[in-house]
């Protein structure tokens, strides 16, 4: 694990762990998060194929600075360091490549609880309804939703996943949620 | 459209996606090779380092290098020296001069 920084600016006075130790670390990390990192990926590229790549690239980068990271979490979950990678990884797909993020509606079934084929569609539109109008939210929103719901991230967990304070994170969501409500009551889903 | 159930829906549209199984097994394929590859070229770098170091340390052609650099650091330093003395010198004698006239 060449790549993998050296343990030479411990911040705790815990003796540095062997590369065994945070192989084995990083492995129950992966295990632990791929399906959240892979989740937020698809949702902010649209499509697999593209999500396969960047959740790729997210657990490369994640492995170099594991140790750091590691050492300088104090304990707290690794899970909002790794959304934040990816976060930035995918700022630069979207850069380097020119392109926008597709609508990810492959996605959709109706909820479970509906029963008639008229309440199967009528929630299939509903559900439509809500994701074309998340995918029209700013970024910064769209994000905090998925965070969210998603991958059922907490506040605090969202705040450092985005590099913003307990009080602005909750003060997106809310703002995310009225929008979307809005939206949603303007196109007669209320 | 109240705000529990359009929490309800969003829960419902934005369900964590599986990641393919083809995806999952590359990756950790590709970190086995990874830290493999990284102990093995960390070993051979460690036993490489070694023996060029005692090569290196044995052979006199490269005593010479460091006792010349050194030697023309000493002579650098001591122009230096004997320059700024004869500068201030210098300054020193038109100092007086300028006094006397």
């Amino acid at each position: 694990m060449s790549d993998v920084e050296p343990e030479t600016s411990g911040t705790t006075d815990a003796p540095p762990e062997t590369k065994a130790e945070v192989d084995r670390g990083f492995e129950q990390l992966y295990r632990d998060h791929l399906r959240d990192v892979y989740s937020y990926c698809y949702y902010r590229v649209g499509n697999h194929h593209d999500a396969e790549d960047l959740t790729e690239q997210t657990f490369l980068q994640a492995y170099r600075h594991y140790a750091r990271a590691r050492r300088e979490s104090d304990g707290r979950p690794l899970r909002p360091w790794l959304i934040r990678i990816a976060h930035n990884l995918a700022a630069n797909f979207y850069r380097d490549r020119s392109r926008k993020p597709q609508t990810a509606l492959d996605n959709i079934e109706p909820p479970a609880a509906k029963h008639s084929t008229e309440a199967v569609v009528e929630g299939r539109d509903e559900l439509r309804a809500v994701m074309e109008h998340i995918q029209e939210l700013p970024e910064e929103r769209r994000e905090a939703l998925v965070m969210r719901f998603a991958l059922g991230m907490d506040n605090r967990e969202i705040a450092r996943a985005m590099g913003k304070s307990d009080g602005a994170t909750k003060v997106l969501l809310h703002r995310a949620i009225k929008q979307l409500q809005e939206r949603l009551e303007e196109a007669g889903h209320g | 459209m109240d705000e529990i159930r359009l929490e309800h829906l969003l829960s419902d549209v934005l369900r964590p996606v599986e990641p393919p199984e083809r995806m999952s097994t590359r990756l950790q394929n590709r970190f086995a090779a990874i830290s493999e590859a990284a102990a093995s070229d960390l070993s051979d770098w460690a036993d490489e380092l070694t023996e060029s170091e005692m090569k290196s340390l044995r052979d006199p052609g490269n005593w010479v290098r460091p006792v010349v650099a050194v030697a023309a650091g000493g002579l650098a330093t001591g122009a230096l020296v004997v320059f700024e003395v004869r500068r201030r010198g210098r300054q020193r004698s038109s100092r007086l001069l300028d006094r006397l006239r």
